[in-house]
């Protein structure tokens, strides 16, 4: 084929790409340079965005504060999601598929609903203190689960679970049965074959969940805002925040390229860990 | 395999965590079907009351039927354009001809590792420039990019897999380009596509964190449920959640089933 050719037909794969994914993120990058005066936005290069994000303590306390929580988000699925795998990965053949729908299928179920249906659940007033004050195991109704960051939290690990549970099944799955067998044949009892050869084979799968659910919280801005009440301000909600009431978009777009690094750290730091762990 | 008392204490705990998490992770679907027939009025069930009224009713809400079909209509216009895009993107990328392969990959793939709503809000800023009103339209394109990711996985995953002779056998046997294309490739891609409309469709019909920043006062029904979150659900919202719960579920559930026909799970 020749080159002129061939560059047309790069031309009409690339324009949709291009079009709709690198413009707007160069010029949202571009965004974060100007500056606002009054409630208008001057196309002026500044740093200033970066300048305030750095020197403002609230932002960069407000950044910390989210990170941790997103790390304790992402440390709980963890926690709960390898059993889990593990659980459904020593069934028989026949049953591992259907049970692994079971685990994914709810990321399918509307977003919104579930913040709802945490919220009729944990509220003050919700189903969750009915029950347990109709069943006598609580004497008044308990409020450590409303507005507060446990709720926060307790929705999030909810909410990303299956996404976490999905990438360390999928490694426990590659892992040949030969190699468990060979184990189980030397002597090894399961506690030594999952130390010696389930666990260090499934690392990877470890990884990519945890990252999956630390960058799906980081920027969710809306859970914290329906279950967090005003004690869930994070990192996300401040950006969105820009984007509405506070009105100014080159500064969110500031603190949105800074959520980028963020979690560009985090992915290019776990794909490091991975590839040392096959070395 | 020998196995002790422990290791059974462990399996067992596995499978008590394993029950209570299903109840937890299908509590939206249980929570919204109990509520949408039992009314719950000032902190506690009414079971007496019970009734599928709300779900007649629920019909005569205009504005939550038109946010509905706003969101059947992104979905579908979203869904089926990601899938086409994905086809010719994957089929291009995977000829000699190619130019550029993993710069075009990264770009369709960050939609899909950064964080939602940086999508979100850099189309937002771009439209604005462009001086585009915000609309279902640009909801849709939202969607798209999004969901694109998901699609293009999918068709090239299976199109790598797809034996280079059978394409040679055809060309050989006289076919022409698009004559390969029609009866060779496209069969073969033709699982990958169809739960890649489908998984695309069942995110299209939910997303709301890219969609906040894009849908202007065209309101999808994520949306709208948003807005009403604040002040709580009716018995209405109740029951329209619930059928929508479980039509997406029936189409998740479809389209996990084509894919798993297709071969192995491959992601």
């Amino acid at each position: 084929m020749r080159l002129g050719a061939r560059l047309f037909l790069f031309l009409i794969a690339a324009a949709g790409p291009v079009l709709l994914v690198l413009l707007p993120l160069s010029g949202f990058v571009l965004n974060s340079f100007y500056s606002m005066n009054g409630s208008e936005i001057v196309r002026g290069f500044s740093a200033g965005n970066y300048a305030e994000f750095a020197n403002n303590k609230a932002y960069v306390g407000v950044l910390w504060h989210t990170i941790w929580l997103c790390g304790r988000v992402a440390l709980i699925c963890l926690l709960l999601a390898y059993p889990l795998a593990w659980y459904v990965w020593q069934q028989p053949e026949a049953k591992r598929f259907p049970l692994l729908l079971v685990i994914i299928l709810p990321l399918f179920m509307s977003y919104i609903v579930k913040l709802f249906t945490m919220r009729s659940l944990l509220a003050v007033t919700g189903l969750m203190n009915e029950l347990l004050l109709d069943a006598g195991f609580l004497a008044k109704p308990t409020t450590a689960f409303m507005f507060n960051e446990n709720a926060i939290l307790l929705t999030m690990v909810a909410m990303y679970l299956p996404f976490v549970f999905l990438p360390i099944y999928l490694a426990l799955e590659r892992i040949p049965e030969s190699l468990v067998q060979a184990s189980a044949d030397l002597g090894g009892t399961q506690a030594t074959t999952f130390r010696h050869v389930v666990w260090p084979l499934s690392v990877p799968g470890v990884i990519s969940g945890a990252i999956f659910a630390f960058v799906l919280s980081l920027g969710d801005y809306v859970t914290p805002q329906m279950v967090g009440g005003p004690n869930g301000f994070t990192f996300g909600r401040v950006i969105f925040s820009q984007f509405g009431a506070a009105y100014n978009w080159p500064l969110g777009a500031a603190l949105a390229v800074v959520l980028v690094i963020v979690s560009g750290a985090a992915i290019l730091s776990a794909g490091l860990v991975s590839k040392k762990g096959e070395a | 395999m020998r196995s002790s008392g422990g290791e059974k204490f462990v399996y067992g705990l596995c499978a008590v965590l394993f029950a209570l998490t299903v109840l937890v992770l299908y509590a939206p679907i249980l929570v919204n079907a109990l509520l949408s027939v039992v009314p719950r009025k000032a902190g506690s069930l009414h079971w007496a009351e019970a009734g599928g009224g709300a779900y007649l009713e629920l019909f005569g809400n205009v504005d939550l039927m038109q946010s509905l079909f706003a969101s059947v209509i992104v979905a579908v216009s979203a869904s089926v354009l990601s899938s086409v895009i994905a086809v010719v993107m994957a089929l291009y990328l995977d000829s000699r001809f190619a130019f550029g392969r993993r710069a075009i990959e990264t770009l369709i793939y960050l939609p899909f590792i950064m964080p939602s709503m940086i999508t979100g809000l850099a189309l937002l800023i771009y439209f604005t420039a462009l001086k585009v009103p915000l609309s279902l339209a640009t909801v849709t394109l939202g969607h798209t990019i999004f969901v694109l990711a998901i699609a293009y996985r999918l068709t090239s995953v299976r199109l790598t897999n797809l034996s280079p002779s059978l394409r040679e056998a055809s060309m050989d046997l006289g076919a022409n380009g698009w004559q390969t294309f029609r009866h060779i490739i496209f069969p073969h891609l033709q699982p990958a596509i169809l739960s890649g409309v489908l998984f695309a469709a069942a995110i299209s019909i939910d997303e709301t964190l890219i969609t906040l920043f894009l849908s202007g006062d065209r309101m999808t029904l994520p949306i709208r449920l948003w807005s009403m979150l604040r002040v709580g659900f009716t018995q209405e919202i109740n029951a329209l959640v619930t059928l929508v719960i479980a039509g997406t579920l029936v189409v998740a559930l479809f389209g996990l089933r084509v894919w798993k026909k297709d071969g192995k799970l491959e992601f």
